[in-house]
């Protein structure tokens, strides 16, 4: 049986009609067509799928969503300005090359979106301690390392 | 004035900023109205025969909307050669790998679709099956095909110079045998494929791709449709790695299950199933007999390599070849026999693995070391002794027009302090080397060649139109870098129409590291023809010669005297006014050698032009634990050219986690007869940023004479030798040499214990 719950989305409040058995996940791609974020495992493995409920970074697909009733959700899409300047994250990505096939890309960001929101200035192991959920096959991480610190401040430019 | 103005600069990729937003849609993501989802029935036996398949109950299933099964097809066979045509989409006598395609459902969800599958009701009749290539092999063994006797798929016979005599004259001889057991490809995106028809009967299909020509001909073939029917459209690519070559029995169920229920449909792959039932990467067991002279100069080898295939041929004669390939451009060898055997066994199918075979290429090399140890020659030496050079000649008889070998060896040498480090590092503590090379392309048929087409726009725009396909690598990118430097534009003025069979020209697709050489080619000569064209427009207004102009910041200027310019946007609304023609077209077909074939002919020109990478690799194993930490990895490739230094960077250390950090620490598919037990990242274990450790790159560039702006190719190279230089800096540290890869804590607990062992029972008392 459907329920409705309310939750922030990307600073917008959302009603939605849900089964109770769905996950945070499925709710953002299937039914809010908010495709930027990922399935790559479904079970929480790759971290493809990362958003940031209040504050923290989780895996969506594990998330069920009833859970985000009443909570602020942020997703890839929800990081742009709204003037469409790239979020320094985002920038740092592209200038540092540290974007691929581009499929880790979204959850990569949004795991370095909560750290670097919490932690100013993040040192490397904080980086590479923060993003060791997301899973990267193309890049060996190292650009993805720099475009963090970069965004953090703590990098070049 | 500066030569170039983007080529041979960083540039930030075009495609970046969409995937950074999560606009790049994947195949994945894409939604049709009306659209079904649709999922395969797979087999729980590894070897049986299909008795009877009813599938009445799920039909009548409510929201079922199509179900097919071998019936629907026309018993048609697949195979990359005429000669390996071995695979039904769905069989239709016999499955031959847990996890084949038995039948599918298209519904109108999820749900509904896994529970119309259960409904299916398949008989089979369980056949004895075979799952090793021992067992595979041996006398009176279970049969998977009657074409291939005693389950032997491909021979490769390779026999150049005399190896007799080679190992007559040699001062020392060596054999040893290597193995390793099947890797995952894992890429980050899992598969997925959207299918719809028009009321015209034309296919429009979405999927991740090597090259999408590749996908329409077999479909048009098994669907009974022409080519030009078949549209493989362009899409994001999560990564391919050499595991999205062919088809997919998913492009053709989903295409059947839309044609069908007359509705889009789309399947997309759980990691289980993209582990599992696209392709996984050979295990392999090579035995290598080398004979050198008294100063380590390889005089002859024998190599006789095991392949196992699983359960159908895919790019058989190709996987059988190039690892070997791959080390006889890499070392000289004069005198040489190589004897490589795929075997089928009821597991899934094996495909080309960015790593070709760790068993072979670690082999090849942790031998060159073992055999200098006892000659008293260090490792870096015995590369420099046998490396390549240009001007040579393959065994395989491939000329070698640009070689950056030694170059990559000293270099790599310098960067990681080699002379002050090997031999003198403290216990526990080892340094190792490792080379490589690959091809840019093989002879690949009458799609061997690209072809790129340039329109022009009135406002001195262009759009770039090519069937190169973009992997995840940066291949689009490249097109838009190398069109807008010739013509004098910024990469804003490129528009990009590329990987789409309905539109874009033939092209190989991303195969065997071919994209750069042969479509970066095709591309810049149809920005040539262009510009000849403008130039041409441009002269005549100002009169004076086309070789005295210069194409640059959206301008045609004198080169003599800059002031003097035309902005491109004129000289094409000059040429529509006149009605002259200014679009461009280019093609570009490499130097091979059309007559050479994997099994049949295996001599003459392989490819145009080879890359050569050298990576060396320090580390600190635990004793107690068998942990290895990586300390310190230099890459050093001969590129040809860097077009975009970010980029091959970038390639380098995803070639170093894959090849190395992977490769040869923790990456290996477990089996339980037949049985993946491990197709996830809990079992699987892919290298994290945790993992890696700090990475030194060095571009060495050769210049190719044929390459676009003497460019060849990035990264595939480092790739493959990082598995080498790991393999021989563990054993450097252990102090024992690894047959066995990946080398993982418990064979180097051990190897270390054996030694202590040994060394024991040596002291005497």
């Amino acid at each position: 049986m459907k329920r409705e719950i309310t939750f922030k989305l990307n600073n917008e409040e959302r009603k939605v009609e849900v089964d109770p058995g769905w996950t945070l996940l499925y709710v953002l791609r299937e039914v809010l067509e908010l495709t930027g974020t990922k399935e790559g495992c479904g079970y929480g493995e790759c971290g493809a799928c990362t958003v940031i409920i209040d504050g923290r970074s989780v895996n969506s697909c594990l998330y069920p969503i009833l859970e985000a009733e009443g909570r602020a959700v942020t997703t890839i899409e929800g990081l742009r300005a709204a003037s469409g300047e790239l979020h320094p994250l985002q920038r740092a990505f592209v200038n540092e090359g540290a974007v691929q096939c581009g499929f880790c890309t979204a959850g990569m960001i949004m795991s370095a979106k909560a750290l670097i929101d919490e932690n100013e200035k993040p040192t490397e192991d904080d980086i590479k301690d923060n993003i060791a959920g997301n899973l990267c096959r193309c890049t060996g991480y190292v650009q993805i390392i720099d475009a963090i610190k970069t965004a953090a401040g703590g990098g070049r430019t | 004035m500066e030569k170039f103005t983007l080529i041979g600069k960083n540039m930030k990729r075009i495609d970046t900023a969409a995937k950074a937003t999560g606009e790049a849609i994947f195949s994945a993501d894409l939604t049709l109205p009306r659209m079904l989802i649709g999922k395969a029935l797979r087999s729980p036996y590894p070897h049986a025969r299909i008795v009877a398949i009813d599938t009445s109950k799920a039909e009548r299933l409510p929201g079922v909307k199509a179900v097919i099964t071998a019936q629907d097809m026309c018993g048609d066979k697949w195979g990359v050669f005429r000669y390996t045509q071995d695979q039904q989409f769905l069989p239709t006598e016999k499955v031959r790998y847990m996890g084949e395609e038995v039948a599918a459902v298209a519904a109108i969800d999820e749900d509904t679709a896994l529970q119309a599958l259960k409904l299916i009701d398949v008989q089979y009749e369980a056949l004895p099956s075979v799952f090793t290539i021992d067992d595979a092999i041996a006398a009176g063994a279970p049969q998977l095909h009657d074409a291939y006797p005693n389950n032997i798929n491909v021979h490769v016979k390779i026999d150049v110079g005399d190896i007799e005599k080679g190992f007559n004259e040699s001062y020392l001889v060596r054999e040893d045998t290597f193995s390793a057991p099947e890797d995952a490809y894992f890429q980050g995106e899992p598969y997925a494929v959207v299918a719809q028809f028009d009321q015209a009967g034309n296919l429009e299909i979405w999927m991740p791709n090597a090259g999408p020509h590749m996908k329409a001909k077999p479909l048009s073939n098994v669907l009974k449709i022409p080519l030009n029917k078949v549209r493989v459209r362009k899409i994001t690519i999560g990564g391919a790695f050499g595991g999205r070559s062919e088809i997919s029995p998913a492009d053709v169920i989903c295409a059947f299950l839309a044609r069908k229920a007359h509705r889009p449909v789309k399947i997309v792959y759980t990691r289980e199933e993209n582990t599992v039932a696209t392709r996984q990467a050979h295990a392999l067991v090579t035995k290598i007999k080398t004979g050198v002279d008294r100063e380590g100069k390889v005089l002859a080898r024998d190599i006789t390599c095991h392949m196992d295939g699983g359960a159908y041929s895919s790019t058989g004669p190709i996987a059988t070849s190039v690892p070997f390939l791959c080390m006889e451009q890499a070392y000289r060898m004069d005198n040489v026999r190589y004897n490589g055997y795929r075997i089928l066994t009821n597991k899934p199918i094996r495909g080309m693995y960015r790593v070709h075979g760790r068993a072979f290429a670690c082999g090849i090399d942790i031998q060159l070391d073992m055999i200098g140890a006892a000659l008293g020659i260090d490792p870096l030496t015995m590369r420099l002794r046998n490396a390549r050079q240009t001007g040579d000649y393959t065994p395989t008889k491939s000329y070698v027009a640009s070689c950056g070998m030694t170059e990559s060896i000293v270099k790599a040498g310098e960067k990681s302090g080699w002379k002050e480090k090997f031999g003198k590092l403290p216990p526990y503590h080892g340094i190792g080397i490792g080379c490589n090379s690959v091809q840019t392309g093989f002879p690949m048929g009458i799609r061997g060649g690209s072809q790129a087409f340039i329109k022009l726009n009135e406002d001195g725009g262009i759009t770039v139109i090519t069937g190169i396909v973009d992997n995840g690598q940066g291949n689009d990118n490249m097109v838009v870098q190398i069109a807008a430097e010739e013509l004098g534009l910024t990469p804003d003025d490129v528009q990009l129409i590329s990987a789409d069979t309905e539109v874009t020209p033939s092209d190989p697709g991303s195969y065997a590291m071919c994209e750069t050489f042969i479509g970066g080619n095709a591309v810049r000569l149809a920005a040539q023809d262009v510009k000849k064209k403008l130039f041409r427009i441009v002269a005549g207004e100002f009169g004076i010669g086309v070789d005295n102009l210069t194409a640059r910041d959206r301008k045609i200027f004198v080169t003599e005297n800059p002031e003097k310019s035309m902005s491109i946007a004129k000289a094409v609304r000059i040429a529509l006014s006149r009605n002259e023609s200014i679009s461009g077209e280019g093609s570009y077909w490499p130097n091979v050698d059309p007559k050479r074939e994997w099994v049949k002919n295996p001599y003459g020109q392989l490819s145009e032009t080879f890359s050569f990478g050298t990576v060396i690799a320090e580390v600190k194993v635990d004793p107690e634990t068998g942990q290895v930490e990586v300390l310190e990895v230099t890459a050093a490739q001969d590129v040809g050219f860097a077009l975009n230094p970010q980029v091959i960077e970038g390639q380098f250390e995803g070639g170093v986690a894959m090849g190395g950090q992977g490769g040869m620490l923790s990456e290996f598919l477990q089996w339980h007869e037949g049985r993946v037990l491990n197709p996830t990242q809990f079992g699987y274990l892919v290298p994290l940023a945790i993992d890696m450790p700090k990475i030194n790159n060095i571009i060495v560039e050769t210049i190719d004479p044929n390459g676009p702006y003497g460019a060849k190719e990035a990264g595939m190279s480092v790739a493959m030798s990082a598995a080498q230089a790991y393999c021989g800096a563990i054993s450097n540290a252990v102090g024992v040499y690894f047959h066995d890869y990946p080398i993982t804590p418990d064979k180097i607990v051990k190897a270390i214990e054996e030694k202590k062992q040994k060394e024991n029972a040596e002291v005497p008392g």
